[in-house]
């Protein structure tokens, strides 16, 4: 009798590869599609977001742009306007600086004042994060001030998986998508390797959809929400919490906006205990948005008082001791689940 | 090319460029402790990027050669050879590059937040962010009377960002004594110049703004001191801004690490064959002045960044909570 | 059983090369042409592919240093 075939391998991939595999895809089936920014041709993406394009599209499709930001997103803009799909890298989130008119008073207001006859389907993708020693002007998530501003999408995978699906659900939307990858997570190499990020992705079309948050890990004595690379030190944290006896749900925001508060809030409802971790500064944050969407609901009742954990208000500090001493981390999380389950009302 | 620049100016210049390129070669190997065999760039005593100035020295000594401590020079994520030009101190800079309690910063900013208040330096890590800056410096400087100047060097690739626009344009309207200099190393990370800039030669944008444009060939430090020089002191008068755009090069990949796949085969050895520091000592000796004295401005230019090093690797790490500090005066 | 040796000519032999990241656990099933792991020269990174389908052996772990030709791991 001969063995059973092996099951279908699964195919793994690093997020830069989800990205650029998502793009090569979406840009085979559209002609509409193109990519630009700097670095983004020849060079394949600082990040390696872009790997391949150059070689399969040409020039005329995958356009390395001069530091010129304000111009090259104003022209994404126009683009989106006559029709195209066009896919923008912002290389470092902490560059919007010097084009966040052309993001957030121009792409992001099209249609509202259009009245709806002129979208802006654009994705404008961009690196953020820090904890490598890049100091305070490359370090940034500013997940807040992006999510703060009406008119535009905000998404951030924690895998490749999910990073594949929101790339093509976000060219597909017909509103500015801003796809945030968290640099620790790309896969580069060279700046480490979260493990738990490679993960499954198929090799046909498929979508992660957009303003849905995931459950990635269940549980009944908290509820833990992250997004990027806070999931991964939540999930380090349950496992460690579990060995304590303690069960923390997870939960992977995967948008920032629009915000997934019917997931969140159920979540909650159920394990009536919350801790919010994210890499952005504090004040005016994701936490505050998460800390407050469940408390202004009359039908969650909490058994602690909800905790926040993020980047203090100060700039990313580039000594080392100082950075990994302000930024969140799995055991920050212990401890704070920790004094979650302490204080029962 | 002039040969005509004043004696101790063209010595301290040769002095400068070797201290310099000295400080790049022993961050070189620092910033590869601990990072290998797999290149991870948070590891070792230098984590986050490197941006080093090799071959780009003549830039900051023949500008640097007209400055006082009074005047202000804002500089980019290439700063290190224009610092050690403007006389920022040598142990706070290679403290803060390493990330330690004694640093400019005590450790805050690290090689692309250099700021020496001393001397009036200051850098940074966003392209073109530090042109209005040294407006305002030379403004200041103007409505107190005082002869002092401004210097903002950048690179070819943010000539084609809008602050270089709005801030040139500035200049001129407000007649300030502030200097331009673009040090064109032909890249941005990995695009070349001529791939990303609409004509062959930025100074030829300055006409724009209402200002004298200067362009300076072959990366050649009298040839820089002399233009440097002139423009400076137009300054000095109150004639106004000028542009500089000096043709350069970087020796080494836009960050330690860069594979430079997007250089031609060849033209890094090319260059090599043209470092600037061999060639001025050659050109010094030709005009009479003496090995021995070149000899000994190198040892002791040498001396004070080892000594630098030194001192930076023994320093204490600052204490953790120092990070709150300084975030408002 | 096929061994999955290190690429050799895509680099310099004189570079330090290392494996950055294997993309599937020691066990794992792989189909061949699929990229398994991720070997980093300098900041250069290169693909290991898998040249058959069967169970993934690593046998040299992420972090090590490789050379060209050098077994990095089987497929059975």
């Amino acid at each position: 009798m001969s063995s059973p075939e092996p099951p279908a391998a699964a195919r793994r991939l690093t997020i830069a590869r989800a990205i650029s595999e998502a793009i090569g895809q979406e840009m085979a089936r559209d002609p509409s599609v193109l990519v630009m920014g700097e670095d983004i041709a020849k060079l394949g993406g600082v990040f390696g977001t872009t790997t391949g394009l150059l070689d399969r599209f040409g020039p005329e499709r995958v356009r390395d742009a001069p530091i010129s930001e304000t111009a090259f997103i104003g022209a994404a803009v126009g683009l989106a306007a006559a029709g195209m799909r066009p896919i923008v890298e912002l290389m470092f989130v902490d560059f919007f600086g010097v084009c966040m008119d052309a993001i957030y008073n121009l792409a992001a207001k099209q249609c509202y004042f259009s009245g709806g006859q002129v979208t802006c389907p654009m994705v404008l993708m961009t690196s953020v994060g820090g904890g490598y020693g890049d100091a305070g002007q490359h370090s940034q998530c500013l997940y807040a001030t992006f999510g703060h501003l009406p008119g535009m999408k905000v998404v951030i995978p924690s895998n490749a998986h999910d990073a594949k699906g929101l790339m093509l659900a976000a060219i597909r939307d017909p509103n500015p998508v801003i796809f945030m990858y968290h640099k620790a997570l790309q896969g580069m190499g060279w700046l480490g390797t979260v493990q738990r990020s490679i993960t499954d992705a198929p090799e046909g079309d498929y979508i992660v959809p957009i303003g849905e948050a995931a459950c990635v890990r269940e549980g009944d004595d908290m509820t833990i929400v992250g997004l990027g690379l806070s999931v991964h030190h939540a999930l380090d944290a349950a496992k460690s919490l579990a060995a304590q006896g303690i069960s923390a749900e997870v939960i992977d925001l995967r948008t920032v906006a629009p915000l997934d508060r019917v997931t969140i809030r159920a979540s909650v409802r159920k394990t009536g205990r919350l801790l919010v971790v994210d890499d952005d500064y504090l004040s005016y944050g994701i936490g505050a948005e998460i800390i407050a969407s469940v408390c202004e609901d009359p039908t969650i009742t909490l058994r602690a008082r909800p905790i926040r954990i993020a980047h203090p208000d100060i700039p990313v500090p580039f000594t080392p001791v100082m950075e990994h001493f302000v930024l969140p981390d799995a055991a920050k999380v212990v401890a704070a689940a920790t004094i979650l389950m302490e204080t029962d009302r | 090319m002039t040969r005509s620049g004043n004696r101790n100016d063209r010595l301290w210049m040769y002095a400068t460029m070797v201290k310099s390129r000295h400080f790049e070669a022993l961050i070189k190997p620092a910033y590869f402790e601990g990072k290998t065999p797999v290149f991870n760039m948070a590891k070792g005593p230098l984590p986050g990027e490197m941006h080093l100035s090799d071959g780009q020295e003549p830039c900051a000594v023949g500008v640097c050669a007209h400055l006082t401590a009074g005047d202000t020079v804002t500089a980019t994520h290439r700063p290190h050879h224009i610092a050690i030009a403007k006389g920022v101190d040598l142990n706070g800079m290679a403290a803060e590059i390493f990330g330690k309690a004694t640093g400019l910063s005590g450790g805050r900013g690290g090689h692309m937040h250099l700021f020496d208040a001393r001397v009036n330096f200051a850098c940074s890590g966003i392209v073109a962010q530090g042109l209005g800056p040294a407006v305002g410096a030379a403004l200041a400087a103007k409505l107190r009377g005082e002869p002092h100047v401004a210097v903002a060097f950048l690179g070819e690739g943010a000539a084609n960002q809008g602050a270089f626009h709005e801030a040139l344009n500035l200049a001129s309207v407000w007649r300030v004594p502030v200097v331009f200099v673009i040090e064109d190393n032909g890249y941005g990370i990995s695009v070349s110049k001529r791939a990303c800039t609409a004509i062959a030669r930025n100074a030829d944008r300055a006409a724009a703004y209402g200002m004298p444009g200067h362009f300076v060939a072959g990366n050649d430090p009298d040839a820089i001191y002399a233009v440097a020089g002139a423009t400076i002191a137009r300054a000095r008068r109150d004639e106004g801004p000028s542009l500089i755009e000096i043709e350069t090069y970087r020796l080494e990949g836009h960050f330690i690490g860069d594979a430079e796949g997007y250089r031609p085969g060849g033209e890094v050895d090319g260059l090599k064959a043209i470092d600037p520091i061999p060639l001025y000592r050659a050109r010094l000796l030709a005009d009479g002045f003496d090995a021995a004295d070149l000899d000994a401005v190198e040892v002791e230019a040498r001396n004070l960044v080892a000594a630098a090093f030194a001192a930076a690797r023994a320093a204490a790490y600052p204490e953790p909570q120092e990070a709150f500090t300084h975030v408002f005066a | 059983m096929t061994d999955v040796p290190i690429p050799a000519d895509l680099w310099s032999a004189d570079d330090v090369a290392a494996i950055s990241a294997w993309l599937y656990d020691d066990g794992d099933s792989v189909q061949a042409g699929a990229v398994i792991a991720e070997i980093m020269v300098e900041k250069s990174s290169y693909e290991l592919i898998a040249p058959a389908t069967g169970k993934l052996q690593i046998v040299v772990p992420a972090e090590a240093v490789v050379t060209q030709g050098q077994v990095a791991g089987r497929i059975e």
